[in-house]
């Protein structure tokens, strides 16, 4: 095998040959751009894909472009290991929504084998990353709960070695502290055992598994295959046992919210939490009230935090209705002629939780309704007057109880990283700032963060913070719909309650997928591959530090906290932590960051590889450079339904639009090409963007590309960035139709031909 | 409709509508069990999605039946259902029941409740929990035939001591009216229609009280109509059964009670009018008894008898066909159902016999058939029978107060046109 050797396959199937000149496409190869050998074949499937083979073999070909169907339609894998493929989606991008037998069709062909090849000649393929030191593959669970005891076992079991970390000093969590758990089996009607005791036993009696109680992490440094532990004590933070892991599951859980700031918990005596009724009903087997230690005969449960709705969490969860009903029936179950009241703003019962739900209401004793609770007050007699509004009784009702029971809101035992990292800057700045404004304006910063002082769990060593980057809520931030578990440091997954509040099923289900993705992360790592979302990719990030001037925009910039910083501010590449997205690359200024097969000079030569007729063909040149995950798959959609798209737009993947250089941008309207287009995914809250922020720092550079633009004397209009989810490919013509008549306003560009 | 909606806060001046104080609520779980046993556990599943009373074809616009019964009913709000007239407005099409996402059969749910309304205005109140319950019912059917046996017994000896005279004249010729005399079964029919008569006022004048007080409490808007007018109304949508005939889902029930209802009437016309006889200023000289088969007055009651019979037919075959186990039927649905069948079947079988010359077989049906009729009479107060009476006078109710007229939220009902508004309101107070 030639390493350079280039082959060229142009499939005639598809209806390829009949839309466009195929000799003249395997001209453009052969005469135009140099490569000895094209050949035409029927299919590049099937029979025709065992014949390219063939000739890859017998040619000893090192790098092959297929023009025929798009890559996602293609079966790369059949390749021999080194061999390099391109595709060119004839079918897709060009016979699919374009007009056969048009001269601007096959000059878009012609086009994209150009490209193709221009990239070809630059990629080499990529060798995987091997660390000097072996990749260990143990993992690291944080948190005894349920979640953490299920993790842990999961991954024994698999035949991994473990290190459960937790905190109190003994196993369990929440769970051993509740009574009975809610049904989790058919028929859903009757309360359960926990289970805990019996799944501490097993863990504990694990030989793959070492507990550490009455343990935090005092630091963690290292990358994925590579974590260094150093535990700590909880109780006076004295530094305990060092070892290495490969993979961490952080399962802390959850921490009740103190419920004072809405309902008169701590003022009115007799007013207590559904954790402290769990704990009184597990530990003394009755209720009685605290006040006068009166059995208990009713109850009022509080769901909603009291007036207005939903000022307790914006995240109200199943769990807490679960639990009121749960906790009605300690009572019930006690006693024939209790009461039980259920004042709520939702009754959240998903799935078989129906059942239980229809058990609970059908009790004689139980009684529910949606309801605003105003007012909870002390009668004459001792007794508690529960007054509610908006109720589904059609009034304002009060009812008279012995115990008033509040939901425990759920809060995610995790810290924000980032936070606390900024509130150590600031503190910083506070202190060295050149001027007295920033030292103010500091100082101000500081007291805004001040909550995060010490609140880091994992205390990771890292440039962008201790603790994984937190949403709105303080949840991990993991792009939870598509990706749970998923956290932006690689190599940690959350599961559990930190993740969102969930009960014992839920915890189950996610330490066993948290489990799986930690196993799956050492064996990825070990063989030098990508994990999630490029899992399998072999390419990695090469900083050509010579050139590096410290700008730190990469170390900032990178998603996932990939690089630390020596003290100069040089980035310390943690390969294994890397996810291969390319934001440092598009962050760069000096373009010193490059993969083997994807770099800011493969792209510009594609860019360049376009032939852009001159002014007066009145034919533009469009250049839209799309995120491969969502865009780039919508490009394939609108050719598989046949929608016509503009025949002088050159469309470019790219791993993400953080990647986008602005380089390209300026080389683009330098080559001639009239406009360009970005197109990311959806970013902001509910973000989709699979590295979490990459199409909204296209968003922020976009003002980087304005002021190149104003140099050349070229219209901002020239540049639109544009976000698309997959569903939405029927959009992509009219983005492009639209973008067309923009730039016939402005004319075309006056680069053209220089 | 909804008290609590008042006026938004941060509104100037005062609020137009008064924010009423909190209802206290205590659940009443004997009653919720009661409701649970006679209409299954399900009813306290209601998510008041407001599915039935969406498809009630005889619920008003305004606060709709039985949605809010529903949410009464989980709460165990006795109180608030025994004055809740709505509870006899539904006719228990079950369209409701039909189409309850929950199962919670609110029309079976309202028809306990009914029951329960029966036993808890009953007078005297012991005889209403006897007839509720299927324990007692040896000893209430066995009151009316011992004291029936024990008159009959005794009846020369009472004769001579009244001093009646066997009755043996050329107008009344068959020798039953010697084992039966004509005093005595007369003389039972009054006693015993007297005691009923009696709880029934008692009953109905504690039920229309609790609904009077219910809506003063409540600051209902004043009564539309007078008590004389509503009662006329009431009768005619009786007569026409005009409320029974929007049912969809029961529509064989409109046809079978219809049957039932007229069949009792005629029954009840052609026995007052021989009972009355001697003072009836109607009935001229020439009164003989028994009736010819082919007199008007025994074509009347035989035509009752078997429309009686074919109505009661039809009720048992859909009781049995759709009967829900444990619901939808009930003890008090199946007693008064057999009761009447039973005194229609002895009353026809005493007819056959009596044509047959059958005796003494004729003597032994015609005294089941007295002792059926008399617990049918004396009963009536506390059986499902007075949903008669008490049904009727929910409906006068409803007319008195404008239940079915349009209300706008909060406000008092629109008046109907005719009519002088000022007069109504004095005649009701």
């Amino acid at each position: 095998m030639e390493d350079d050797k280039i082959g060229v396959f142009v499939c005639t199937g598809y209806g390829i040959a009949d839309a466009l000149d195929v000799d003249a496409l395997c001209k453009v190869v052969t005469e135009e751009c140099g490569v000895g050998f094209c050949k035409t074949v029927e299919s590049c499937e099937g029979p025709g894909l065992a014949g390219i083979l063939e000739f890859v073999e017998s040619e000893e070909l090192g790098k092959v472009v297929v023009a025929g169907i798009s890559a996602r339609r293609f079966e790369g894998h059949v390749f021999p290991a080194g061999v390099v493929v391109e595709h060119v989606a004839l079918r897709e991008h060009v016979v699919w929504c374009q007009p056969p037998g048009e001269e601007d069709t096959q000059m878009l062909a012609e086009d994209y084998l150009r490209m193709a090849l221009a990239k070809i000649r630059k990629v080499s393929a990529p060798e995987p990353f091997h660390p000097e030191e072996e990749i260990d593959k143990s993992v690291l669970v944080v948190g005894g709960g349920i979640t953490g005891l299920t993790a842990a076992l999961e991954v024994a079991k698999t035949g991994y070695d473990v290190h459960l970390v937790e905190k109190a000093d003994r196993l369990g969590g929440w769970l051993a502290k509740q009574h009975r758990s809610v049904p989790t089996k058919p028929p859903y009607r009757d309360l359960e055992d926990t289970g805990v005791d019996a799944l501490v036993a097993e863990v504990e009696g694990h030989s793959r598994i070492q507990v550490h109680t009455s343990s935090v992490t005092g630091s963690i440094s290292g990358a994925p295959g590579l974590f260094d532990v150093t535990l700590a004590s909880a109780t006076n933070g004295e530094p305990g046992d060092s070892f290495r892991v490969g993979a961490i599951v952080q399962a802390t859980g959850w921490r009740p919210k103190d419920p004072r700031e809405t309902l008169p918990y701590g003022q009115v005596e007799d007013v207590v939490r559904s954790i402290d009724l769990e704990e009184m009903v597990k530990n003394r087997g009755t209720i009685t009230r605290p006040s006068d230690g009166k059995e208990v005969k009713s109850i009022a449960f509080l769901q909603n935090g009291g007036a207005p709705a939903q000022a307790d969490h914006s995240y109200c969860s199943s769990i807490c209705s679960l639990t009121a009903l749960k906790q009605a029936l300690y009572l019930r179950e006690g006693d024939t002629e209790a009461k039980a009241y259920i004042f709520y703003e939702f009754m959240k019962t998903p799935g078989h939780y129906e059942d239980f739900y229809r058990r609970v209401q059908e009790d004689p004793g139980v009684f529910l309704t949606r309801g605003d609770v105003t007012d909870v007050t002390r009668d004459d007699d001792g007794g508690l007057v529960v007054t509610a509004r908006h109720t589904m009784q059609g009034e304002d009702i009060q009812v008279k109880v012995d115990l008033v029971v509040l939901a425990t809101g759920m809060e995610p035992n995790a810290a924000d990283g980032e936070a606390i990292r900024a509130l150590a800057d600031a503190k910083r700045k506070a202190e060295t700032g050149d001027t007295e404004e920033q030292r103010q304006a500091a100082a101000e910063n500081v007291e805004a963060l001040r909550q995060h002082e010490g609140t880091a769990i994992l205390n990771l060593d890292y440039r962008q913070g201790p603790d994984l980057p937190a949403l709105a809520n303080g949840f991990p931030d993991s792009h939870f719909i598509c990706f749970p578990y998923e956290t932006r440091r690689t190599g940690i997954y959350a599961a559990g309650a930190v993740r969102q509040p969930m009960d014992g099923v839920g915890s189950r289900e996610d330490a066993t997928g948290a489990a799986l993705k930690a196993i799956q992360c050492v064996e990825m790592t070990a063989r030098g591959e990508a994990v999630h979302p490029r899992a399998g990719d072999e390419s990695y990030p090469e900083f050509f530090l010579q050139r590096c001037t410290q700008c730190k925009r990469c170390t900032e910039e990178c998603p996932f906290g990939v690089l630390n910083e020596d003290e100069k501010g040089t980035p310390l590449l943690q390969a294994t932590r890397c996810r291969r997205c390319g934001v440092c690359m598009g962050a760069c200024p000096e373009r010193i960051v490059s993969f083997k097969d994807y770099s800011v000079d493969i792209v510009a030569s594609m860019i360049k590889a376009v032939e852009v007729p001159d002014e007066d063909e009145e034919k533009p040149r469009i250049l839209a450079l799309l995120c491969e995950n969502d865009a780039y798959p919508a490009l394939d959609l609108v050719g598989q339904h046949r929608l016509r798209m503009n025949p002088f737009v050159r469309f470019i993947p790219v791993r993400c639009l953080g990647s986008v250089n602005s380089v390209w941008i300026t080389e683009a309207i330098s080559a001639g090409y009239d406009g360009v287009v970005l197109i990311g995914c959806k970013y902001g809250d509910d973000y989709q963007c699979h590295f979490i922020k990459g199409s909204e720092l296209a968003v922020a550079r976009g003002e980087n590309i304005r002021e190149k633009l104003q140099q050349m004397a070229m219209e901002n209009e020239r540049v639109e960035i544009h976000e698309l989810q997959i569903s939405d490919y029927e959009q992509l013509p009219k983005i492009f139709d639209d973008f067309a008549e923009v730039i016939e306003t402005y004319g075309m560009n006056p680069f053209k031909g220089m | 409709m909804n008290k609590a909606e008042e006026a938004t806060p941060g509104e100037a001046g005062p609020a137009l509508v008064a924010v009423d104080a909190p209802t206290r609520i205590d659940p009443d779980l004997d009653f919720i069990r009661a409701i649970g046993d006679q209409a299954g556990d399900s009813f306290k599943l209601c998510f008041q999605c407001g599915t039935c009373s969406a498809t009630c074809e005889l619920s008003p616009e305004t606060d709709p039946f039985p949605r809010k019964e529903m949410a009464w009913a989980a709460w165990g709000r006795k109180d608030r259902l025994l004055s809740d007239v709505d509870v006899w407005l539904c006719h228990q099409c079950n369209d409701c029941s039909t189409h309850c996402p929950r199962g919670g059969r609110p029309g079976d749910v309202l028809a306990a409740v009914r029951m329960e309304c029966v036993e808890h205005y009953a007078f005297p109140r012991f005889l209403g929990r006897w007839v509720a319950r299927p324990v007692y019912l040896p000893l209430l059917l066995a009151i009316p035939a011992v004291l029936l046996a024990a008159a009959l017994l005794a009846r020369d000896g009472i004769a001579e001591a009244l001093g009646f005279t066997p009755n043996v004249g050329e107008r009344i010729i068959f020798s039953y009216s010697r084992t039966f005399p004509h005093w005595l079964v007369n003389g039972f029919f009054f006693f015993f229609s007297f005691l009923a008569s009696i709880a029934v006022v008692v009953g109905v004048v504690r039920f229309w009280r609790a609904l009077k007080a219910g809506d003063r409490q409540r600051g209902s808007p004043p009564p539309v109509k007078s008590v004389p007018a509503s009662i006329l109304s009431a009768v005619r949508a009786a007569f026409t059964h005009e409320r029974f005939a929007k049912c969809t889902t029961a529509r064989t029930r409109y046809v079978s009670h219809l049957a039932v209802f007229f069949g009792f009437l005629a029954l009840s016309v052609v026995a007052l009018w021989v009972i009355t006889c001697r003072i009836n200023p109607l009935i001229p000289d020439g009164f003989v008894y028994p009736f010819d088969f082919w007199s008007p007055w025994k074509i009347l009651a035989n035509l009752g008898g078997l429309a009686i019979l074919f109505g009661g037919a039809v009720m048992l075959s859909d009781r049995v066909r759709s009967g829900r186990p444990g619901g939808g039927s009930r003890y008090a649905d199946w007693s008064l159902l057999a009761l009447l069948l039973l005194v229609v079947l002895t009353g026809l079988l005493t007819e056959t016999l009596h044509y047959l010359r059958l005796e003494p077989h004729r003597h032994a049906t015609y005294f089941s058939h007295l002792a059926f009729v008399f617990a049918l009479l004396m009963y009536l107060p506390y059986s499902k029978f007075a949903h008669m009476v008490y049904r009727i006078t929910a409906m006068v109710y409803a007319e008195h107060i404008g239940r079915d007229l349009p209300r706008p939220p909060g406000g008092e009902p629109a008046r109907p046109p005719a009519g002088d508004p000022e007069a109504t309101e004095e005649e009701s107070s």
